[in-house]
């Protein structure tokens, strides 16, 4: 009996002692650009998740597909999804008029990639789309159209005085005196 | 002696300015289409509104001013520097109305960095403006670099007595032929048949990157540009990352190199003159420059390590190089990389390359080529005279269009503009040294606005001290006029005083 609980109990210590680690392997971390790029050599070779909106285009190449993934303000990580991994269907890209699918990527980053020449990009092992895009808003402002008629019409009567007599010169009318012969 | 300040010297100014100011509201017809096109239609309206605003300042301007008289040198430099504050202002209403600008500092911020070819940006969420905005950020960079005053000389100002003083306010200064329209012509000809060639060939290229065929094009017209009019802007935040493109990196090279030169040299070029590329001071100057400051980027890249081998050197190491020393600023590395690997010597060698910079009187900023072949052939000349007996007459010469005689008078003015670049860049550096960034850093950003190059370690964002944005934009308009034209509107605002201070003291 005691043999078989201290069996037991060194399985459950073994079995716990395994988990961290089997998590961690199951579910690389959620990184972004700016953690990234301030601490490229550390993530170097690691696998990591990241997500993002994907931007304007889906660069399809030969060996692969590049995803530029935007995850904030005037920050985006390349991303290569090579042939040998599932690419689901993206079906909404960023544009003025559209959010693009926000998709998670799981793969290894590269500090200097030997593949792309020294691009720092991570290397898709999975491409997980988990929102799908929209169309945006994007109203008219009705004051800023009310702005726009008003100064035109101010616009076509200054211009209608400015073209109005073009030969008119008032400098010389008013007998404003002539600056110095420097020119 | 400064001379007195008269009405009449107001009414030019006023009148040219407003001149100047109608070019920049027709020019927003050009993102307006772009808008209308894409069919985003608050963006347009905001182009709209835009346009009749600029055009009302400049019509009424011109209205109230109005002038037959035409302008002298010392109006001519206060023309190009105070039309250049004006088309930043005015520029700015589209980035202020698309909400994507904090402030407007931070919308002059980037007009100002547009219009010298800089290429840095506080614009927030750049990977969602509108095309209208996009195509208004390097339309202003492809003006910028020809000249709003080159422009409005072309389509608007015509063969003034005094246009040739315009252009040479806004740092043009080279007579490719004798009628000064046509010089303003022949600078737009060579830029727009570069236009046509570097947007077919992008934009071809884009396409097989794989950008969309409806976009690729315009990705085609932005890239070129910003390479031709060393601006450094992209379309999306990632810059030259966005594309992944070995080919279009090579080819905006090419095309940031052509950028840099002396339109006077592609005028030769272009007219038969083809032995002028191997002999211009500018060409032989910027050679050996690229030479020196792309092997200190070698050597501090192999002594750190950053990349896994020679190829990957090169295709990062050589763009940046190329990118910082033709002025432009377009990057295949993020900001943080120059300082998080590149290190210290990366930095310096890409400083003390953008602070060298183009070719005079073409697209670019910094020192100019010319200037650093005239200063270094003034060492070598005064070498040569300590060395020769004392009744010898040594002459030294530097060849640029034509054999020209080393000057005391050229020496000193090339070392002058050098001492005030220099003196910029140290200001800008220290202002951000104050502010906590460290020297490396400071130096390199001020440089890089300074010399109207636009790379970035990361100190450029909106969250910056106001008072650095100021001073950063000052360096670019300084740095992008070549410090006469603006000393001179300093001088004839103190002037104006003095003389109202007369008048009253006289009434």
């Amino acid at each position: 009996m005691k043999r078989r609980i201290t069996a037991y109990l060194s399985v459950v210590i073994v079995l716990l002692a395994l988990a961290p680690a089997y998590v961690l392997a199951e579910e690389p971390p959620l990184v972004t650009t700016t953690e990234l790029v301030e601490h490229s050599v550390d993530w170097d070779g690691k696998t990591v998740s990241f997500e993002g909106e994907v931007l304007e285009d889906v660069l399809a190449r030969s060996d692969g597909t590049w995803l530029n993934l935007s995850d904030g303000n005037n920050s985006a990580m390349g991303v290569f999804v090579p042939r040998t991994v599932f690419m689901p269907v993206i079906s909404w890209t960023e544009d003025y008029r559209t959010i693009g699918d926000a998709v998670v990527v799981t793969g290894v980053f590269h500090r200097a990639c030997t593949d792309h020449q020294g691009e720092t990009d991570i290397h898709a092992t999975s491409v997980v789309v988990v929102t799908q895009g929209s169309t945006k808003d994007n109203p008219i402002h009705r004051d800023r159209v009310v702005w726009l008629i008003m100064l035109s019409l101010t616009l076509v009567v200054v211009m209608w005085l400015y073209y109005r007599k073009p030969d008119k010169d008032p400098g010389v009318q008013r007998g404003s005196r002539e600056p110095p012969s420097r020119h | 002696m400064v001379r007195r300040v008269w009405g009449e010297d107001f009414r030019i100014i006023g009148y040219y300015t407003g001149l100047i100011t109608i070019g920049v509201g027709l020019l927003m017809l050009v993102p307006m289409a772009t808008s209308l096109v894409f069919r985003e239609w608050q963006s347009a309206i905001d182009f709209g509104l835009s346009i009749v605003l600029t055009l009302l300042v400049g019509y009424l301007l011109a209205l109230v001013s109005r002038t037959r008289n035409t302008p002298g040198l010392t109006h001519a430099m206060v023309i190009a520097a105070a039309s250049w504050l004006v088309a930043m202002v005015l520029s700015a209403v589209p980035y202020v109305l698309s909400g994507h600008a904090l402030s407007l500092l931070d919308a002059c911020f980037d007009t100002m960095s547009g219009y010298t070819t800089t290429g840095l940006f506080l614009l927030q969420d750049l990977d969602h403006i509108s095309q209208g905005l996009n195509m208004w950020r390097h339309l202003l960079t492809y003006v910028g670099g020809q000249g709003i005053v080159v422009l409005a000389l072309t389509f608007l100002i015509g063969s003034t007595g005094g246009a040739y003083k315009l252009m040479v306010g806004e740092g043009k200064d080279e007579k490719l032929v004798p009628n000064v329209r046509h010089i303003a012509v022949q600078i737009w000809r060579i830029s727009l048949i570069y236009l046509f060639i570097g947007t077919v060939v992008l934009g071809m290229l884009a396409i097989a990157s794989g950008i969309k065929p409806q976009l690729a094009f315009f990705h085609g017209a932005y890239v070129f540009m910003s390479a031709w009019s060393t601006g450094g802007f992209a379309p999306e935040s990632q810059n030259m990352l966005y594309y992944h493109s070995l080919p279009m990196e090579i080819v905006s090279m090419v095309f940031m190199i052509l950028g840099s030169f002396n339109f006077a040299l592609h005028y030769a070029v272009w007219t038969g003159n083809r032995k002028e590329i191997l002999r211009n001071v500018e060409i032989v100057s910027f050679t050996i420059t690229v030479l020196t400051t792309f092997s200190l980027t070698c050597l501090a890249l192999m002594q750190r390590g950053v990349y896994p081998d020679a190829v990957a050197l090169f295709r990062r190491g050589f763009f940046q190089l190329i990118s910082a020393h033709t002025t432009t600023g377009q990057s295949n590395i993020y900001a943080r990389t120059l300082v998080r690997e590149w290190g210290p010597l990366g930095m310096v060698a890409l400083t003390i390359a953008m602070a060298i910079g183009a070719s005079a009187a073409s697209t670019g900023g910094g020192f100019k080529g010319i200037r650093m072949g005239i200063i270094f052939k003034g060492i070598v000349t005064d070498i040569r005279k300590l060395l020769s007996p004392e009744r010898a007459i040594v002459v030294g010469h530097y060849h640029h269009i034509r054999n020209n005689t080393l000057t005391d008078s050229a020496v000193k003015s090339a070392a002058v503009i050098v001492v005030l670049y220099v003196l910029i860049y140290v200001v800008g550096a220290v202002v951000g040294m104050a502010y906590g960034y460290p020297m490396a850093d400071a130096f390199f950003e001020s440089v890089s606005a300074g010399s109207n190059t636009g790379l970035s370690c990361g100190i450029t964002q909106a969250t910056m001290p106001a008072l650095l944005k100021i001073v950063y934009m000052v360096e670019m308009w300084m740095g992008r006029l070549e410090f006469l034209s603006v000393f001179t509107l300093f001088g004839f605002i103190a002037a104006s005083f003095r003389s109202l201070r007369r008048q009253s003291g006289a009434a």
